[in-house]
């Protein structure tokens, strides 16, 4: 026998003894939970810079500007199919899915999962986001991924996979059947196609053929839905919308946006305890109705409101003072939020169109 | 093709694909393990190398190479790895050198070498013994079949460089195990 192919033999045999611990594998993994908190919390902060940057520009001077506060170091914890069926959002989530695709309701949930809050135990924090991966089973192995807002519900990211044939995926297509497929999903999904201005381009990647699509409002520069189109995948991200989205102008003077209130109003805190989205609210304060009615209409006092947003302006400003934006008065929290009620009390007593 | 499958699964776990990084991960575990403990001695040390290549896993596929096979990118991770490690564990490295040197002239005293054919034990230390850079070739080669070609782009060197170094570790096991007289540097007709 030569001495190579002892050498052969003997490495492919020791091979065989060694057993990867599962120690590593366990490392491995939280390595890539890790790489993907990071990677959403990126598409997070991106979203909120742009919050960021209108509430900024809307400054009132007397109004203190309540920038979220940062996100806590988060975790995404795994859910069994049972607790996603019972839990509001999860289930909500399910429900707006099979009545768009009928055909989702035989699909199996391999994979569910909840970052941040504790969906089981409603008395803690909510959940930040939940995400939902149902497969066909057999057939083409369609899959759909559904990434939603745990304190708004809505669907922030929708990612469909392999539902076209395998050999004419996708980005096969002509751009018009391209088209066609993403604004049936949006139509599906979220409705009102029709009333979005459309581009499409593709994106320089060497490695991988790739379309992105935008669906912006009319007058908007950020697009409302954001598309990436490859391989055999159309991923879809809400990007108007949202809980630190642009949503501006909750009331409106003289039929003018009115952007005075818009600093205490967009609260993510406030959203939650309303089970509101601000797109949603925007619509029922043009109705006419104060915040504190729409508050009541849902069995929420009107002392509820007035503590979460005079509990998060305080924050902020104890915020602002720390990092050495306005001086610092030393007061208590309490003593803040004291302070800041009437403020606080003419903004959820208002009605749009009625003098400040 | 087996490749563009992998090729796939890659850019969906880099997008954020638990799953995709599930079935990746289950397809390239076993390999890259053995790969590393080939490489690298201590169980400590192997486990970081081990997830550092997969953190490059989801954070470059710069370098993917669309027109070779799947497993010669990944190895190229390890290699590069394992090469990184080796940098940086240098000082703490030569120690171990020392250390291992020390020993092995103790295993000299107690067990006379023996002249048979060696047995996997001997192939095992003879092969530990050989320096990195031998150590690494003759693992390509032999481990995973590699042409020398192949294990010079791999390594980034020279092809000569890597014939070199080739034969040097065949010698030197040659010397070890065997006991033979030590040949000229001339053709191995096994590539």
């Amino acid at each position: 026998m030569t001495i190579e192919r002892k050498i052969r033999e003997h490495l492919h045999k020791e091979a065989e003894t060694m057993e990867c611990p599962s120690a590593i594998s366990k490392r491995i993994e939280q390595s890539y939970s890790q790489y993907l908190q990071r990677k959403r919390s990126e598409i997070t902060m991106k979203k909120r810079l742009i919050g960021g940057i209108v509430a900024a520009a809307i400054l009132i001077p007397t109004a203190v500007f309540a920038a979220p506060s940062l996100i806590e170091m988060l975790t995404r914890t795994p859910m069994t199919t049972e607790q996603v069926k019972v839990d509001e959002v999860g289930k909500a989530t399910l429900e707006k899915l099979y009545s768009a695709f009928p055909e989702t309701k035989s699909f199996e949930i391999i994979d569910a999962s909840h970052l941040g809050g504790d969906p089981t135990n409603s008395t803690k924090m909510k959940a930040i986001q939940i995400s939902i991966v149902l497969q066909e089973k057999g057939g083409t192995g369609k899959k759909i991924r559904l990434d939603t807002n745990g304190i708004t519900g809505e669907i922030e990211h929708v990612n469909q996979e392999n539902w076209e044939p395998k050999e004419k995926p996708i980005i096969s297509l002509t751009d018009q059947e391209i088209k066609a497929k993403v604004d049936y999903l949006i139509d599906k999904m979220y409705g009102n196609i029709d009333k979005y201005e459309f581009s499409m381009e593709q994106m320089e990647n060497p490695n991988q053929k790739t379309f992105m699509l935008n669906y912006t409002e009319k007058g908007s520069k950020t697009p409302f839905y954001q598309v990436f189109v490859q391989g055999n995948t159309i991923s879809v991200s809400l990007i108007g919308g949202g809980p630190t989205s642009s949503v501006e102008g909750f009331f409106s003077t003289n039929g003018k946006p009115d952007y005075t209130a818009d600093s205490f109003l967009n609260d993510e805190k406030l959203f939650s305890l309303l089970k509101i989205s601000p797109t949603e609210l925007k619509l029922e304060l043009a109705k006419g109705k104060s915040v504190v009615e729409i508050a009541a209409s849902k069995n929420v006092s009107k002392q509820q409101v007035i503590d979460v947003i005079a509990n998060t302006q305080a924050e902020g400003q104890i915020q602002a003072e720390q990092n050495g934006e306005i001086p610092k008065n030393n007061h208590s929290k309490e003593q803040m939020k004291k302070a800041l009620e009437p403020k606080v009390l003419q903004v959820i007593e208002h009605k749009t169109e009625t003098p400040w | 093709m087996q490749s563009e499958y992998m090729y796939q699964l890659l850019t969906k776990m880099i997008e954020g694909d638990q799953q995709a990084f599930q079935t990746m991960y289950e397809a390239t575990y076993r390999d890259v393990y053995r790969t590393v403990s080939f490489l690298v001695d201590h169980q400590q040390d192997r486990e970081d190398v081990m997830n550092e290549i997969y953190m490059q896993m989801w954070t470059s596929l710069a370098n993917y190479d669309t027109n070779r096979p799947f497993h010669f990118w990944l190895h190229g991770l390890v290699i590069r790895q394992v090469q990184r490690f080796r940098v940086k564990n240098w000082r703490r490295f030569r120690i171990f050198e020392r250390i291992r040197i020390f020993s092995r002239e103790d295993h000299h005293w107690d067990h006379p070498t023996v002249m048979t054919e060696g047995t996997n034990q001997e192939i095992s230390q003879a092969i530990q013994k050989l320096t990195d850079k031998q150590r690494t070739v003759i693992i390509l080669r032999f481990f995973h079949d590699y042409t020398l070609e192949e294990i010079a782009t791999l390594l980034g060197i020279p092809l000569g460089t890597v014939k070199s170094r080739y034969h040097a570790a065949l010698q030197a096991l040659r010397k070890n195990l065997w006991n033979l007289p030590l040949e000229r540097m001339e053709k191995i007709n096994d590539y």
